[in-house]
């Protein structure tokens, strides 16, 4: 049976992130005022009833602040009671008098703080949940959970098995949208449920032995357009979000846009054996009574009473099941195949543009050994890539090298090092084509097209097929039409790209193809030391000196790069006699390329497999 | 001129919406003058609502409602 799964999330929280510096502007801090404390309670009882109006199971994650407030403790008690809610517990919402009296510091994100400090906050919240309510929590999280955390988590209270683990691509984009101000920087990481690596939360486990215990769910669903190339926070399943970014007619406070985020997901189910996930998790500072930005109060209350109802009309047309984080958690591993041993099914996202009205589609593919994005505005060329099988083991927070960056490395991001287009000179990161005949040349990068999406075995490997439609590049004299396919077959940690020339037509036409990956590593826009990175193409090799040299190989059977800074290893095969080439970048250009090129004739199909290793 | 406060709404300035910035403005109570603590916007409220219509003009499918979502 196909399944839509909600998690609706609330979580009393008596000082908000938010209304602490807006309703307070102009005040003196004051952490434990109460008028601030009773509007934020009433707050979540409102949410509460918007959610059980609605017919909507909810995960009350009690914060810490909430702990120490009997009348949230008791109201937690009674919805479980009555309404089967799960009594969670969130590691957001640290601030309040005691927590200030007790670590004497302002920072509030669990996962910033030192390994001795999250060990110490963790036995701090986790007994002080046990004594207000008897037991233990199932679910707890917040807007990042680093693998050590999650770790000591798992060790000391193994009934946990479910965790709020990420914000999908909140890094740079989120940080400069706040006045480089807001310092979650977590690109790179699942956009839907996954079990985190021991090693790395944002790399899915691969079997057991790198299981974390728990099943990591994403801090609200968001577009996977606008929010990779624009602020998340204005474009997820969080109806004051869409507000934040303008998404709502003013004269009739109507929001399609939500609606369509919502369906869009649902859609998702299609691609993966009929299961699609939405999360909605709205702290009590987005419903402030003094209103928040352009919008009223009224207009705020009535978003998430509309959310909750289009979550409640959804339910009751039999199109959605609401679960509590911990239900959702044994939901997901049975339905994942993990129970039965199976680590490696993907999750697999075709997302086409539901805001802008450009019919833009890319397709988005997550396994335990990759994520990747494939943009069919530009031909299907690979324009995200995050190298997922060397599960980097990469600390965060005080006394570690990443006190703040949590981003899963990439080896391609369009936006953060130019894909295809660069201003003047030097080279973006892309994996793409590109084609020549007789001193012309055009890349697959200007050949926008659309996808279909399959299923199918393949020598008894389930593979994920993406067929694009053809496209005709057209030289002075001769056109040339080619269609092609991307193939993702389940734990190859690989991605073969096909080209079948459907049609030349001039057969007799010298038609060279250039199959490449240019690529470097990196969190942020700014560029990383590329000393260090080994480029080989069989026999040939160049350690990376920004020097410019390049280097090819007749008949090559494989091109690669070794990048110690991330222990990954990237190359190409191909499956066909091809040169394969080599080259290192400048200090204006900081990538390396890596490629095969061929002269191809009429009716050839010929493909190259880009295949990611762990290098130690 | 005594200092800038919030206004009843807490607008952002419009003009660093449209470059992906979300920053508050802050209100000359005296005039009914906005301003951008970041770049050189200024305006009453109703330049301000005016702007925030052109942000939204960005979003050319912002009033549709999506049945379909593949191009099979």
């Amino acid at each position: 049976m196909d399944k839509f799964v909600v998690n609706i999330i609330h979580r009393p929280e008596m000082v908000p992130e938010y209304s602490a510096t807006v309703t307070g502007q102009g005040k003196e801090e004051d952490i434990g005022d109460k008028k601030l404390i009773t509007e934020s309670l009433d707050i979540f009882k409102t949410q509460q009833r918007l959610a059980h109006e609605n017919g909507l199971k909810v995960t009350i994650q009690m914060t810490y602040a909430a702990l120490f407030n009997e009348e949230a403790v008791e109201i937690a008690k009674h919805d479980h009671e009555v309404y089967g809610d799960e009594i969670a517990l969130s590691l957001l919402g640290l601030p309040c008098e005691e927590f200030r009296e007790k670590y004497k510091t302002k920072d509030f994100c669990i996962w910033m703080f030192s390994m001795e400090d999250k060990k110490a906050i963790v036995n701090d919240v986790f007994e002080k949940f046990h004594d207000a309510f008897g037991f233990y929590p199932e679910s707890t999280g917040s807007y990042y959970m680093d693998a050590d955390l999650t770790n000591y988590i798992k060790e000391q209270y193994p009934m946990v098995k479910c965790a709020v683990a990420t914000c999908w691509e909140e890094g740079p984009k989120a940080y400069h949208t706040c006045n480089n101000s807001w310092y979650t920087l977590f690109d790179g990481g699942p956009w839907a449920p996954w079990i985190p690596s021991k090693q790395n939360t944002h790399a899915p486990a691969a079997n057991a032995a790198e299981d974390s215990g728990i099943v990591a769910i994403p801090h609200l669903s968001r577009d996977l357009i606008a929010c990779y190339d624009g602020n998340g926070s204005n474009f997820g399943t969080h109806p004051q979000n869409v507000l934040r970014g303008m998404i709502y007619d003013t004269k009739t406070w109507e929001y399609p846009y939500l609606y369509n985020l919502i369906d869009q997901y649902r859609d998702l189910e299609k691609y993966n054996n009929g299961y699609a996930y939405n999360m909605m998790f709205v702290g009590p500072g987005w419903m402030n009574k003094m209103g928040r930005w352009e919008q009223p109060y009224e207009l705020l209350l009535k978003s998430y009473s509309d959310g909750c109802a289009y979550y409640g009309k959804l339910k009751k047309e039999g199109k959605l099941v609401d679960m509590t984080m911990s239900e959702f958690a044994d939901y997901y591993r049975e339905k994942k195949g993990v129970n039965a041993g199976n680590y490696n099914e993907p999750e697999c996202a075709p997302w086409r543009d539901i805001l802008y009205g450009s019919d833009k589609q890319v397709f988005w593919y997550c396994d335990p050994y990759m994520r990747a994005c494939v943009n069919m505005d530009q031909g299907g060329a690979i324009v995200d890539l995050r190298p997922y099988v060397a599960k980097l083991e990469w600390p965060v927070g005080i006394g570690t090298k990443h006190v703040q960056d949590a981003s899963y490395p990439f080896l391609i991001q369009e936006k953060y090092r130019a894909g295809y287009f660069t201003h003047y000179a030097g080279a973006g990161t892309v994996r793409s084509a590109k084609l020549s005949y007789n001193g012309e040349e055009v890349d697959l990068c200007l050949c926008p097209t659309k996808s279909h999406f399959s299923e199918e075995m393949i020598d008894g490997k389930k593979n994920r097929i993406l067929t694009l439609d053809p496209v005709e590049i057209k030289f002075n004299g001769v056109t040339v039409k080619l269609q092609t396919k991307e193939y993702f077959e389940e734990g190859a940690s690989n991605i073969k790209i096909e080209r079948n020339i459907l049609e030349i037509s001039d057969p007799s036409a010298e038609v060279y193809l250039d199959e490449y990956i240019t690529a470097c590593y990196g969190t942020t826009e700014y560029p990383e030391d590329m000393t260090g990175i080994t480029l080989k193409a069989d026999n040939e090799t160049i350690n990376y000196e920004y020097k410019c040299r390049d280097a090819k190989v007749e008949g090559a059977t494989e091109v690669s790069a070794t990048i110690p800074a991330i222990q990954t290893k990237v190359s190409m095969t191909a499956s066909d006699k091809a040169t394969g080439y080599i080259e290192e970048g400048y200090a204006f250009s900081p990538m390396f390329k890596l490629g095969y090129k061929k002269k191809i004739s009429d009716k050839e199909v010929f493909a190259t497999w880009l295949n990611l290793e762990k290098a130690n | 001129m005594a200092q800038l406060g919030k206004g009843k709404l807490n607008y952002r300035c419009p003009s660093c919406f449209m470059r992906d910035l979300d920053i508050d403005m802050f209100l000359d109570k005296d005039t009914g003058i906005y301003s951008c603590i970041r770049c050189q916007f200024r305006g009453d409220e109703a330049k301000v609502l005016e702007w925030n219509e052109k942000v939204r003009e960005r979003y050319g499918a912002m009033y549709e409602r999506f049945s379909k979502f593949d191009f099979d």
